[in-house]
């Protein structure tokens, strides 16, 4: 009933799902920030990419993982 | 019913085929449709494969162009403000060495190894917008070549930090304070692994990115094979992607050169 193909795909499914929350998150607070204080947007923006950068390096890897297990 | 699940299945075949073709390091280079430029395959020295491959010749030619760039185009000026070429190519110089030298590795440091983080912020830019360009391949959706230069970024780490706390400060640095002293059994492990943990980050974040995104970009190219005619509409999507990929690829480098500043920073300067 469950391929690995299928298990697969629906991996990549959660990654999406767990990614999505994170950066999220992070752009709705920068949002926040911004609003708050536009003066300071350059500072936030540059930490709202660090830290979506390291979600996202994450996220990739469980897409590859995935990936992998497609092949097999 | 059963004749059109066979043609879109064996169709999903052709697709993979196609989108591997694309993606996969091979032994030659296919500028144009039906033209293929082998190139020196077998070369082994000492044991070590060191024959040209397609991904290693797209290395060799982004070099060539970020030579090209700084070495013909760009012109020196005194007195004048710049223009044309000269004048981009020194925003994004002062960008990288104000932005991102200079906030993370401070005053001194940060101007002493802007050359370093220019190098590779223009290498990994060229060779993410080279993947853009038909004629040319991706060579850091390869994870040989971000590896490569993961690996220098995490020489630099240790280089760095021997060289400016010696090698009593390096170890410290594995050492936070202001913890009691047998939690260092187990704290000093997972620093020393996150020491090399970073550069795989950093490995599989460009990795991943630049291949994501092409096959992405494929796969929605590929349902024009699967659907003949009725995938046509699809192109406007995967021309959608490919603006995106535009984007990825500024922001993969510069994140690429931040994260490299940051963790050799860390090591440079344990305080911060």
């Amino acid at each position: 009933m469950f391929s690995a193909p299928g298990l697969a795909a629906v991996g990549a499914g959660i990654v999406v799902l767990g990614a999505g929350l994170g950066i999220g998150r992070i752009a709705g607070s920068a949002m926040d920030g911004i609003a708050r204080q536009p003066e300071a947007s350059n500072k936030i923006q540059t930490a709202m990419i660090i830290g979506a950068a390291l979600i996202e390096g994450v996220a990739f890897f469980c897409a590859v993982v995935c990936l992998l297990a497609l092949n097999k | 019913m059963s004749s059109a699940v066979a043609s879109v299945s064996s169709g999903g075949q052709d697709v993979s085929e196609y989108i591997i073709h694309h993606l996969v390091n091979s032994d030659s280079w296919h500028p144009l449709p039906g033209v293929g430029v082998p190139l020196l395959g077998d070369i082994h020295l000492f044991g070590i494969d060191l024959g040209l491959t397609l991904h290693s010749l797209m290395l060799i030619i982004a070099g060539g162009i970020v030579y090209f760039l700084f070495g013909f185009l760009y012109k020196k000026h005194s007195g004048r403000a710049p223009s044309g070429m000269t004048n981009m190519l020194e925003f994004l110089v002062l960008f990288v060495r104000d932005e991102i030298c200079i906030n993370y590795l401070g005053e001194e440091d940060g101007k002493r190894l802007a050359p370093f983080f220019l190098n590779f912020f223009f290498l990994v830019l060229v060779m993410n917008l080279m993947g853009l360009i038909p004629i040319f391949s991706t060579a850091t959706a390869n994870i040989n070549v971000t590896m490569g230069l993961a690996l220098i970024t995490l020489t630099m780490m240790i280089v760095g930090g021997i060289g400016k706390n010696g090698l009593v400060g390096f170890i410290h640095i594995f050492l936070p304070p202001g913890v009691p002293k047998p939690i260092y059994v187990i704290l000093f492990p997972i620093e020393v692994m996150g020491l090399f943990i970073k550069p795989f980050a950093l490995t599989m974040r460009l990795y991943a990115n630049m291949l994501g995104g092409h096959i992405v970009i494929f796969s929605l190219l590929g349902l024009i094979i699967t659907f003949g005619w009725f995938g046509l509409p699809a192109l406007g999507l995967a021309l959608f992607i490919f603006f995106l990929e535009l984007l990825v690829a500024f922001i993969q480098a510069y994140v690429f050169t931040m994260l490299s500043a940051m963790f050799v920073g860390s090591m440079m300067h344990p305080s911060h």
